[in-house]
Formats: structure tokens, C-alpha cells, sequence
């Protein structure tokens, strides 16, 4: 009884295992068959949809929206249909954007994170669903999760404006730094790029630092409210144009937009051309365009088979003063 | 009705085909697992980058051998004086995307004057073209990026970079700037190699100011 038992369910068992093995070793085998070039050269298959997804970490601000309107429009003359999708500064919604784009099977993504470790998840997420991931701007910190970023040096640059403010400001006197949003990496990789060339002068004093959260009206309250406690600084430093646009404004109000020196980053249009007039005294300029244009021709390439990208690749800023202010505008250079 | 039972011991069979088979899929599930558990954080650590001590290496095995062998000084110190874009075209290099580009190059010239935090040399061989030598903190990413020998992806990030940079600087100020800070007088012969952005147009000033990685000097 018992045996004859064992003997009818090893039976069973073996036909479904037999079942089972046939299966498996036609999944395995299918899957190893390079069908495709350029599958057999990576592994990764080609997307099963042409359609772009731009996903961008705020709309609220005018350079981030040159920076999501240039690779849609980039991906259109492509050839492809491109739709924005507008984070808002939320990692949630930036989550719930790539649910919804994995759902809806887009090809690729070109993608402005909210926060550099955050976002990885998202990131592997399009990555395991086969879609190519092509970061701008903003750094997610994994090397194996994107196709590939194309990343604005933000330290890098303020250490060039760290040295042009010491050339300006001279290696004494006493400034106000206003910080952008706290939480948001690229508030600290400016700051530290500055500091890492302004602290090397100990004449150089900072009487204040606070945050403006990179917003022009935030940050003309902020130093009104600072300016009552330290009228006689030589100038500020800002983490933003927009900020630095408030801060003129403030000093405007005050009666001291002459005698203090402002210094902003992004090169934002109304920024640079406050320098060819004289208001505010330099910038950074990095290059929305350049980094979009490229995500999308990146995709392009993607989509056509290529699969051998670099995981990262710099775009260095570059400083705006008044000496070279003419060769910038429109964010970026003048052709 | 009567049936009748063979009760001999029939010979037990078992379904060995059934039993391989069912061994091969176990196999096949230890080599190929369709799932495994991860404890949420337990993914290996990545090697943590050393910046100072990738910078050191650097110098050591590769900045102070490329710098011996860089390309010479006058012949892009006479392309600048002629055509700033194009000798930068000729001789210069640059990391990623943008228009920033560095020279690279081993030369000598006769100190002319001594500034706060340069010297400014006259070229030998090329009467007239002056450039400067910083002897002040160094900044930037001149030596980092103008020697060609380093790539982003080297290192696992952006931050990564920037700390590598700094500690190159470290390294001139350390190894190479106390050389030009001593009591030197106009006259006197340097020999040096390093790295000079390149400029979009020639002013007043000198035609490149270098960031040196090696420098000797010799009195008058």
C-alpha cells in the first residue's frame, strides 16, 4: 500500500517535474538565444515602446523648466513622442510618476531626480521593467542602476566663484550666504565649493547664513530681516539666481545695492543681464540645454541599439562676470 | 460473481525516470534560484574611495612621469599669442562636455616679477610671451582634469572627483609650490611642468597662468 502510494506519487510528481524542467530549460534557452544584436551584446533588450517620458524634479522654477521643455522638445524632433512629468519637488510623486510610467510601458526616461539616494529605487525600477534611465543635472549616487547621467559640476563652479569673490571682495570683509532648500544635495555641493576657496581667508568673515529655500521673494525677506542686524556687509552670496535676484532687490530697498556685491548661480537670463548692467556682480552658468539635448539624443541612441554608455559624463559651468558676460544668454552661450 | 486476487509479490518498480527528472529541477533551482531574500541594507558594501590616498598614487606613478614627458611649453605658448581657439584646438584637453580646456605642458622661462601668489615668466625661446605661475592656495580642477589621465567614471562619483581634485591641489601646494616661494629674484631660471586653462581670448595680463606640478629653480 505504501509503496504502491510512494510509486503513483513519485509518478505524479516526476511527470509535473518533467513538465516543469521542459519548461524551465525552454525559458533558459530562449532567454540565451541572442536574437538581437545588440541584446547579444548587453543583455539588455530593446524597448518595446518609443515613447519618452521626462521627469523633473520641479516646474516652479524657470531653469529646471527650460531644462524639462528642451529634452521634450529635443525627443519630439527625434522622432518620438515625449510627455512631462512634474515632480514638485516630491519624492513621493517622483515615485508615483515612475509607477505610472512603467505601467503605461514607456521606452525611456530622461529624469531630473529629487534626491540623489531617493531615487535609486525609482531609478531600478524603470531599470528592471527595461526602461533606460538618462539622468540630467542631478546625480543619483549608484553606478549601476542609470544608462547614464549627464551631471552639472555645481561644486566645481562655485569654487570658481569662490575665487572670483575673493578677487572682487578682496581677502578681508564680511558676507551673508543664503542657502537653498536644506534638504537638497546641490544646496550643499555650492556651498562647499565656496567655502572650500573663501575659507582659506580668514579676513573673509560670514556674519549670517540662512536659508531662502531658492526662491526670489523668500530670499528678499530673508536678508531685509538680516540687513537690520548686519548693515555693513561687503556682499552675499546666494545658492541660486533667483535668490540673488531677491537679494538685489533687498539691497535696492535698503539703499546699499551699490556698495555690496552679489553673486548668484545657474545663469538664469534676468541674472546675466543684471551683470551686463552692473547689479549683480557674477554667476555660474550651467547648461540646461546642453545636458537635455544630449539625455535625449543619449535615448535616441538607445533606442537604435547602441548600449555602451558612459555612466557619467561632467558638463563643466562656467563663471559670468562682467568681462565675459557678453558671450552668455539664453541659458547658455551665444552662438 | 467471484474475482480472484493475485496476491504474489509482484517486484517494486520505481518511477526512476520520474525520480531523475525531479532531481535535475532541484539542480536546476540551485543554479538558477527564482527568488532569493535580501535583508533590506545588507547589499555589500562598496569599497570606500580614498581620496587622499588615490591622490598620492596618482602623483606618484603617473602625474610625475606624464609631467616629464608632457608636450613643450613654446610652441603653445606661440599659438595662443597667435590664436587662442585654435591653439586650443591643437593642444588642449577637456573632461566631458563644455568648452573648458587645459594645456599640459614642461617648459622653462626667466622670472620677470614676483607677485602675491605668482610669478610671472618670460618664455625661453619665445621673446616677449610672458605667463605666470601660481604660488598662492591652489583652486580648480587644472591639474585634475588637464593632464587627460583621469576620467570621472575612475572614481564613483561627482563628489568623489571634486575630493580627488582638492587633494591634487594639496599635493602642488605641498610638493611643488614651496619651491617658487622662496627667495627668488627677478632673473632667475625655472624649469616646471603643469597645467594652464585655456583662454578664449589674449588680454593685457599673462598669456596662461599654470598650476605647477613640478618646478626647479636656478639663481641668476
Amino acid at each position: 500500500m505504501n509503496t504502491r502510494l510512494f510509486s503513483q506519487l513519485a509518478s505524479s510528481c516526476g511527470r509535473l517535474l518533467l513538465l516543469l524542467c521542459g519548461s524551465a530549460s525552454a525559458l533558459l534557452f530562449s532567454a540565451c538565444k541572442p536574437s538581437d544584436p545588440a541584446v547579444a551584446a548587453s543583455g539588455a533588450p530593446a524597448p518595446n515602446s518609443t515613447r519618452v517620458a521626462v521627469v523633473v524634479s520641479t516646474l516652479n522654477n524657470p531653469w529646471f523648466v527650460v531644462l524639462a521643455e528642451t529634452a521634450r522638445d529635443r525627443a519630439k524632433e527625434l522622432g518620438y513622442e515625449a510627455v512631462i512629468f512634474d515632480s514638485q519637488n516630491d519624492p513621493a510623486k517622483e515615485s508615483q510618476h515612475f509607477d505610472n510610467l512603467v505601467a503605461a510601458g514607456y521606452g525611456a526616461v530622461l529624469f531630473n531626480c529629487t534626491d540623489a539616494e531617493g531615487s535609486i529605487a525609482n531609478v531600478r525600477r524603470a531599470k528592471a521593467a527595461g526602461i533606460p534611465v538618462f539622468c540630467m543635472d542631478r546625480e543619483i549616487l549608484a553606478n549601476d542602476a542609470a544608462t547614464s547621467q549627464i551631471l552639472s559640476d555645481n561644486y566645481s563652479g562655485c569654487v570658481a566663484l569662490g575665487e572670483y569673490f575673493v578677487e572682487q571682495v578682496g581677502e578681508k570683509g564680511t558676507y551673508i550666504e543664503l542657502l537653498g532648500i536644506v534638504a537638497d544635495t546641490n544646496t550643499w555641493n555650492r556651498s562647499k565649493g565656496f567655502h572650500s576657496v573663501v575659507d582659506r581667508f580668514p579676513g573673509l568673515k560670514m556674519v549670517a547664513q540662512q536659508s531662502a529655500d531658492f526662491d526670489r521673494s523668500r530670499a528678499l525677506e530673508v536678508l531685509e530681516a538680516l540687513l537690520q542686524s548686519h548693515p555693513d556687509i561687503d556682499a552675499v552670496f546666494c545658492g541660486n539666481d533667483a535668490m540673488a535676484m531677491g537679494a538685489y532687490q533687498a539691497l535696492l530697498a535698503a539703499g546699499k545695492a551699490d556698495r555690496v556685491k552679489v553673486f548668484g548661480f545657474d545663469g538664469a537670463d534676468d541674472v546675466v543681464r543684471a551683470i551686463a548692467e552692473g547689479k549683480i556682480t557674477a554667476t555660474v552658468m550651467q547648461f540646461p540645454k546642453v545636458m537635455a539635448q544630449t539625455a535625449a539624443e543619449n535615448a535616441d541612441r538607445y533606442f537604435k541599439g547602441q548600449r555602451d554608455f558612459p555612466q557619467r559624463v561632467p558638463v563643466t559651468v562656467e563663471l559670468v562676470t562682467k568681462d565675459n558676460v557678453h558671450r552668455f544668454g539664453d541659458y547658455g552661450r551665444k552662438p | 460473481m467471484s474475482s480472484t486476487r493475485n496476491t504474489s509479490a509482484a517486484p517494486r518498480s520505481y518511477p526512476w525516470p520520474s525520480i531523475a527528472a525531479a532531481l535535475a529541477f532541484l539542480v536546476l533551482l540551485l543554479v538558477f534560484p527564482p527568488f532569493r531574500f535580501v535583508r533590506v541594507g545588507s547589499e555589500a558594501p562598496t569599497a570606500v574611495f580614498d581620496p587622499v590616498a588615490y591622490a598620492e598614487r596618482f602623483w606618484a606613478e603617473e602625474l610625475r612621469p606624464a609631467a616629464a614627458d608632457a608636450p613643450a611649453l613654446t610652441p603653445v605658448v606661440l599659438a595662443v599669442r597667435a590664436d587662442p581657439t585654435d591653439a586650443a584646438d591643437r593642444y588642449a584637453r577637456k573632461v566631458g562636455e563644455g568648452t573648458t580646456r587645459y594645456f599640459f605642458v614642461r617648459g622653462a622661462g626667466r622670472v620677470i616679477a614676483v607677485e602675491s601668489s605668482r610669478l610671472l615668466l618670460e618664455v625661453e625661446e619665445a621673446p616677449g610671451a610672458v605667463v605666470a605661475l601660481r604660488t598662492g592656495p591652489v583652486f580648480g580642477n587644472t591639474i585634475r582634469d588637464g593632464t587627460g589621465l583621469l576620467d570621472l567614471n575612475d572614481v564613483p562619483g561627482l563628489a568623489e572627483f571634486n575630493a580627488l581634485s582638492s587633494e591634487l591641489n594639496r599635493l602642488a601646494e605641498r610638493d611643488v609650490l614651496p619651491v617658487l616661494r622662496g627667495a627668488i629674484e627677478p632673473g632667475a631660471r625655472v624649469v616646471f611642468a603643469g597645467g594652464a586653462p585655456a583662454p578664449e581670448s589674449v588680454g593685457a595680463g599673462p598669456l596662461l597662468v599654470f598650476v605647477p606640478v613640478f618646478a626647479e629653480v636656478a639663481s641668476p
